[in-house]
């Protein structure tokens, strides 16, 4: 856990505290997604007791249910305690109709857009991308604006992510009810046809196919663009004194909804302790909990009660979980280099997903 | 000839070492091809015997063509480079008297460093708006290239920091080399009346033949497990221009998990590796015999 005020350690004092004869041992984990990912398929693939109680990426749930990795909660975490949460982040805990984890900290993806800009045309914030991309053409070079919209288009997780709210936004997904793989081609296709068109059009500038969220944190936080998707903790640093955009900034939704990031906390199966390691997941999702571990590392609660701002509740009310499937890493792979050759114009939309489709006919398994 | 006992225990000395190479070596190599004759997801308990589907698939799956394109444009562009760059760069030092020592040390700087540092460096250098190589293609008036996110130039970007990174090596040693020549043989050609581009042509080229032999065979096999500057700074992207086929197997074998498709891809490889190898050796063989 990064930052300086990590309020985890009082936390887990508290609850030895509360829980004599228990002892809580924090242990880091690597700082990547990939390696973390990496770290837990080698300890808990071996069976490994050396831990009870982990942290897990929302896409990872469902494949480590499926690997018999982590406990089955769905007795334990009633319905009455999941209603407490965001229902996208229970739908992200779910497989086969149990659920594996409980939400911890919650993040979604949202759209960060010049107040000041847009309200001297008396501008409201786009609901379409098409909207987006007609007021980002219209404002782009006023005023130092080099840029319209910036968003995430390097080949990564992160890619995934923006064309997946692509597909939100027209009606579509990656994987249908029934898991099959892109069940409406052309809508899909439009989609990200849209993202290259971004790119052709002028919308965005050509360096998003190289953009994480750092780059094009930057570049939107240096006042060089109108429009930036991005995860709620750049707010702060936009709001930051020296910040040159400070008080020209209002966040909203992504029109279609953001998909949802953070962690959920799970039991490792191979626990000798599972009463006790189920007693810390409650004491560490509590809100009193959830609220500061979120503030201590730019996350949020994953419990609508805890929200203060109406506007940044109904953002979170409209996240969506990523395709839940114990094969996210195989199809999420597959898809970045084709959505990449999409998006640079490398290859035609429609031939670069029907690629990815071709790769997953084989490598999913039932 | 050796008396047959003296053969016999010549061989029961051996055989710990034979048996640790069979362990780390064979073994492996057993291994892997089985692994690659399987549809295996431990993590899901699959475990099938699928005979050459794995191979059939590969075949005909963009993606590891595509792998196999871009390994092998980086493998003869890099080497053909760095070679180059580094015979050029070693003459020079060979040539130079003064700071010489200062030079070399310089030298040797990029070459120290750990691919990951290189790699995060050559980040700083091409980001997209306020890197150096921007800044610089801005003075010259060439816009702002997108070094990382343009299909046409991040192989080339790579291409580039690989090329700082290991020529030193190659003029290293091709300086070694030009110091073992002696100057005797430089005088006679003199007297004869060579000039410098025949001196060049008929004398150092010829006598660094068996290093740039031994350094293009290093280089060659370095390059074709290429990984760390790609991991690092595009993994693989854009649209796959950077994903070679170790950073393919990488991710069947450690993301995604499909061991037996990844142990086909290192298979494939690991015959590319072999087959490069048997040539170099067999120039080598070839060279020493003339």
């Amino acid at each position: 856990m990064p930052g300086e005020r990590d309020p985890l350690p009082a936390l887990l004092r508290e609850f030895e505290r509360l829980h004599p004869g228990v002892t809580v041992q924090a242990e880091a984990l690597p700082w990547t997604a990939d390696v973390q990912h990496q770290f837990f398929v080698i300890n808990l693939e071996g069976r490994s007791a050396g831990f009870d109680v982990l942290m897990l990426d929302v896409i990872w749930v469902a494949e480590f249910a499926r690997a018999g990795w982590i406990l089955d909660l769905s007795d334990r975490f009633d319905a009455a305690a999941r209603a407490e949460h965001f229902p996208s982040t229970i739908t992200a805990a779910t497989l086969n109709g149990r659920v594996w984890a409980v939400p911890w900290v919650m993040n979604v993806g949202l759209l960060y857009y010049r107040r000041d800009l847009l309200a001297r045309r008396g501008w409201a914030a786009p609901t379409t991308y098409e909207e987006l991309a007609r007021q980002a053409l219209a404002l782009r070079g006023e005023g130092g604006i080099r840029e319209g919209f910036l968003w995430q288009g390097k080949q990564y997780e992160g890619l995934v992510v923006n064309v997946l709210e692509s597909f939100w936004a027209l009606g579509t997904d990656v994987l249908g009810p029934s898991g099959d793989v892109l069940p409406d081609p052309a809508l899909a296709a439009a989609a990200l046809a849209q993202r290259r068109a971004f790119i052709t059009d002028g919308v965005s500038p050509a360096l998003v196919t190289a953009a994480d969220e750092e780059v094009s944190r930057r570049e939107f936080g240096a006042g060089a663009a109108v429009f930036l998707r991005n995860w709620p903790y750049a707010l702060a640093l936009f709001e930051a004194p020296a910040s040159p955009v400070r008080g020209r900034v209002a966040i909203t939704a992504l029109p279609g909804g953001g998909a949802l990031g953070g962690a959920h906390l799970a039991i490792n199966a191979a626990t000798r302790y599972p009463t006790q390691a189920w007693e810390l997941v409650r004491f560490l999702t509590r809100p009193e909990a959830q609220r500061r571990i979120g503030d201590a590392v730019g996350l949020h609660p994953t419990r609508p009660a805890l929200f203060e701002s109406p506007a940044l509740l109904s953002i979170f009310r409209g996240a969506r979980a990523r395709p839940v499937t114990p094969w996210y890493q195989t199809l999420s792979a597959t898809l970045q280099p084709e959505l990449s050759a999409a998006i640079t114009g490398v290859k035609p939309p429609a031939r670069a997903l029907d690629d990815a489709r071709g790769r997953l006919r084989y490598l999913l398994l039932p | 000839m050796i008396a047959r006992g003296e053969r016999r225990f010549g061989l029961l000395l051996a055989a710990p070492a034979l048996l640790v190479l069979g362990a780390v070596t064979l073994y492996p190599v057993a291994h892997v091809l089985a692994l690659s004759l399987q549809r295996r997801v431990p993590i899901f308990g699959v475990a099938d015997w699928v005979g050459l589907a794995n191979y059939a698939f590969l075949t005909r799956d963009p993606a590891f063509w595509n792998a196999a394109r871009v390994t092998v444009v980086f493998v003869i562009a890099s080497v053909a480079v760095e070679l180059a760059l580094g015979v050029a760069v070693a003459l020079a030092l060979h040539r130079q008297q003064r700071w010489r020592a200062i030079a070399l040390a310089l030298l040797l700087l990029p070459w120290c460093l750990p691919g990951v540092v290189t790699a995060r460096t050559f980040e700083w250098i091409y980001h997209p708006t306020s890197g150096l190589a921007g800044a610089v293609a801005r003075r010259l008036g060439a816009g702002a290239p997108n070094w990382l996110g343009d299909p046409s130039l991040s192989l080339a970007a790579l291409i580039a920091a690989d090329v700082w990174r290991t020529m030193p090596f190659v003029a290293l040693l091709c300086y070694a080399r030009l110091l073992g020549i002696p100057g005797e043989v430089y005088e006679a050609a003199t007297v004869d009346g060579a000039g410098r581009a025949a001196t060049l042509r008929a004398i150092t080229l010829p006598l660094l033949a068996p290093v740039l032999l031994m350094v293009a065979l290093f280089r060659t096999l370095d390059a074709l497990r290429a990984f760390d500057l790609m991991f690092v700074l595009t993994g693989g992207g854009p649209a796959a221009t950077t994903e070679t086929l170790a950073l393919f197997a990488y991710r069947s074998l450690f993301q995604t998990l499909h061991l037996g498709y990844g142990a086909a891809v290192s298979t494939v490889v690991f015959v590319l590796v072999g087959a490069t190898a048997t040539l170099y050796l067999a120039a080598g063989r070839a060279d020493a015999t003339r």
